[in-house]
């Protein structure tokens, strides 16, 4: 059993490492806040300067990614695999 | 060619000939020695302009050698030498020439001063390629390679009427350089699109997903770094400060990623990931200032060897497994651990987290955007970077490696895969822990800080958040059995079509009217020509041919009343002509 196998196959390790990510996630929040509130960071643009700007449009940009480019896919792009086979 | 200067792009492509005939180990030595050859040669270089030839009344220069062609020049190089460790194992001459020849292509476009060079390399790397696609030798891989090679020779024509207007436009010059001076003429047209072509920009980049997973194994590796990259190069030499080029460039970042969501074949997902990233070269070269044409080059040589990195995992998981749909995959973190750990140090670089290579590269390109007060691009570039994460970094490894376990197996690929992956991940970290090896040889003096607090704050909260976003719609992420259409649908589908039309309608149509005019108009007249002909022949050619017969005859039978055959009536002739002779001597004084 390798190294990997052992934390995803493992119930009690794999809800460990969920709990880790969350952890991150906060973090990553956290350090997103400090060095907006703490430091005299240089913006280039105003929402740069939206709390955790990153994290949001992160979070933003997954989202519409994933759900603009389904929306797309189905109604238009989407083929059989046979599609060009005549 | 000069002494002092040997060409790094001819040596491959003429090396690349001494492989057939050597063996074995020696074989092996010289598919690595070539591109390490080339690459100290790109390194020794100074600048200066050499192989200076004079062709048809043209000054053609083979060696421009600047700080800009050096840096692309190194780049090439090494990537040759990876994707030649990669392909060591593979018993193929033919796809070692022309992978060979299609880098030294790269290095001839690189190196070339002049369009007509450049045009003369450009085809090389055409012809190439395209038989790397055919030499995948993939159900599939034929039909490709021609679509490949059609669209590829229409830039190629491109080129070719850009350059002969350039020519007449400037009075008989064809140095390569800065298109400023021709803006929006024809020629600037011309060399533009066909420059976009290889730069596989919408509408006109669906060959590129098409093709790439069509070819080789091994050659789809070297495929994605030659073409783009070069056209990236031209551009960046050529069009600065184009502003179509910035919008071009942002949508085509965005463009990749959305087709990444829908794809299902592993290195087709890749290769509209380099769509995405050559978006953001575009994109900076269309900006144009200093910081953001380094920055093209930077993200260029950076997503070289990532891009690289990331295509070899791939191509391992297919050499391995035999299978390339996502939807067949899955589990193989289990026996390819250290593939999957390769492939990941080049998903981070591309998804630009610090510390890897595409962090240093592509912040250039997003503060030059931010420096010129660009909000849109600005977003846009950064919407499509979490769109990279989330599918080169995120849905490709997770269905790939980890999710559903399919049963299939697959093992580690063989040793020499694993070190080119190895000597790319190296260089992918390296760029990104010592940012200053790479910016130092870019094309501008640049102190461009890339660790700012505030640039790695938003990265890691950037990148952590579309990781949250992935994981809560994983469900509508789950790959289909399908295919998506792309811009190659006008010309795939309307091929077929075509014909159909002209064997139908319009065959039926051209019966109808060109049949009955021919009638009228060819066939009647000449007809009633050949009627008169004929007359002219029995009437008046065959009564003389027949009176001439005639009177042969009636004097031949008179003559052979005289030849009767006996010899008594010749003697008697004879007789005759004496007495008449006798007679005349008498008679006659």
């Amino acid at each position: 059993m390798s190294f990997l196998q052992r934390q995803l196959e493992d119930p009690v390790r794999l809800k460990r490492i969920k709990r880790l990510s969350i952890a991150v996630l906060v973090l990553v929040v956290v350090f997103e806040l400090v060095v907006l509130f703490a430091t005299d960071a240089h913006h280039h643009f105003a929402v740069e300067a939206l709390p955790a700007f990153g994290s949001l449009y992160g979070l933003l940009s997954c989202v519409v990614i994933i759900v603009v480019s389904k929306l797309i896919g189905k109604l238009f792009l989407m083929k059989r695999e046979d599609h060009y086979d005549d | 060619m000069t002494i002092e200067w040997l060409h790094p792009g001819l040596l491959l492509i003429a090396g690349a000939w001494l492989l057939p005939v050597l063996r074995g180990r020696l074989k092996q030595a010289a598919m690595l020695a070539l591109p390490a050859a080339a690459m100290v040669l790109c390194f020794l270089s100074e600048p200066g302009e050499y192989g200076k030839v004079s062709f048809l009344g043209q000054e053609l220069t083979f060696g421009r050698v600047d700080k800009l062609s050096l840096v692309f020049s190194y780049v090439f190089s090494l990537m040759a030498f990876l994707g030649m460790v990669f392909a060591l194992h593979v018993k193929d001459d033919f796809q070692h020439v022309s992978a060979l020849t299609y880098a030294g292509g790269a290095l001839g476009v690189t190196f070339a001063g002049d369009l007509l060079s450049l045009y003369v390399f450009w085809e090389l790397m055409a012809i190439s390629s395209a038989l790397l696609v055919w030499l995948g030798r993939q159900e599939g891989s034929v039909a490709a390679g021609f679509r490949y090679l059609l669209v590829h020779v229409f830039g190629g024509l491109l080129l070719l009427a850009g350059i002969l207007l350039y020519w007449l436009e400037t009075d008989g010059s064809l140095a390569f350089g800065d298109m400023r001076d021709v803006a929006f003429s024809a020629s600037w047209w011309l060399i533009l699109a066909a420059f976009l072509v290889n730069a596989a920009v919408p509408p006109l980049g669906a060959w590129l997903p098409d093709a790439y997973p069509q070819a080789s194994v091994t050659g789809g590796v070297f495929m994605t770094a030659f073409t783009t990259k070069s056209a990236v190069y031209v551009l960046i030499r050529g069009f600065p400060e184009t502003e179509l080029l910035i919008w071009l460039g942002a949508v085509m970042a965005i463009y990749g990623v959305v087709y990444a969501v829908l794809e299902n074949d592993g290195r087709r997902l890749l290769a509209y990931h380099i769509i995405s990233q050559v978006g953001y070269m575009v994109c900076a070269v269309g900006i144009g200032t200093q910081l953001a044409l380094n920055g093209a080059t930077a993200h260029a040589f950076a997503h070289i060897l990532y891009k690289a990195l990331l295509f070899m995992g791939a191509a391992a998981v297919v050499h391995t497994t035999g299978k390339r749909k996502l939807t067949e995959m899955g589990g193989l973190y289990k026996t390819m651990p250290i593939t999957l750990g390769l492939y990941m140090i080049g998903a981070f670089a591309i998804s630009a987290v610090p510390l890897f290579s595409g962090f240093v590269s592509k912040s250039m390109i997003v503060s030059a955007a931010g420096e010129e007060h660009m909000l849109s691009i600005f977003l846009m570039l950064t919407l499509a970077s979490a769109g990279t994460f989330l599918h080169t970094g995120l849905k490709l490894p997770y269905y790939m490696f980890f999710g559903k376990d399919s049963g299939v197996r697959g093992s580690e690929p063989p040793k020499n895969m694993l070190a080119a992956m190895g000597l790319a991940a190296i260089a992918c970290t390296v760029i990104g822990i010592f940012p200053g090896l790479l910016y130092r040889h870019l094309p501008f003096a640049a102190d461009y800080a890339p660790y700012t607090l505030l640039h790695v704050s938003a990265t890691l909260g950037m990148l952590a958040f579309t990781g949250l976003g992935f994981f809560l719609l994983l469900k509508h992420l789950d790959p289909t059995p399908t295919i998506s259409v792309d811009t190659d649908w006008f010309y795939r589908k309307s091929a077929p079509a075509f014909a159909k039309l002209m064997r139908g309608p319009v065959s039926r149509l051209e019966y109808g009217i060109v049949g009955q005019i021919y009638e009228v108009v060819i066939r009647a007249p000449v007809l009633g020509a050949a009627r008169i002909f004929r007359l002219i022949d029995s009437g008046l050619v065959d009564f003389v041919l027949v009176g001439l017969g005639r009177l042969t005859q009636l004097l031949s039978r008179g003559l052979r009343l005289l030849v009767s055959g006996h010899a008594q009536h010749y003697a008697l002739v004879m007789g005759l002509g004496l007495l008449l002779l006798v007679i005349l001597a008498l008679l006659v004084p």
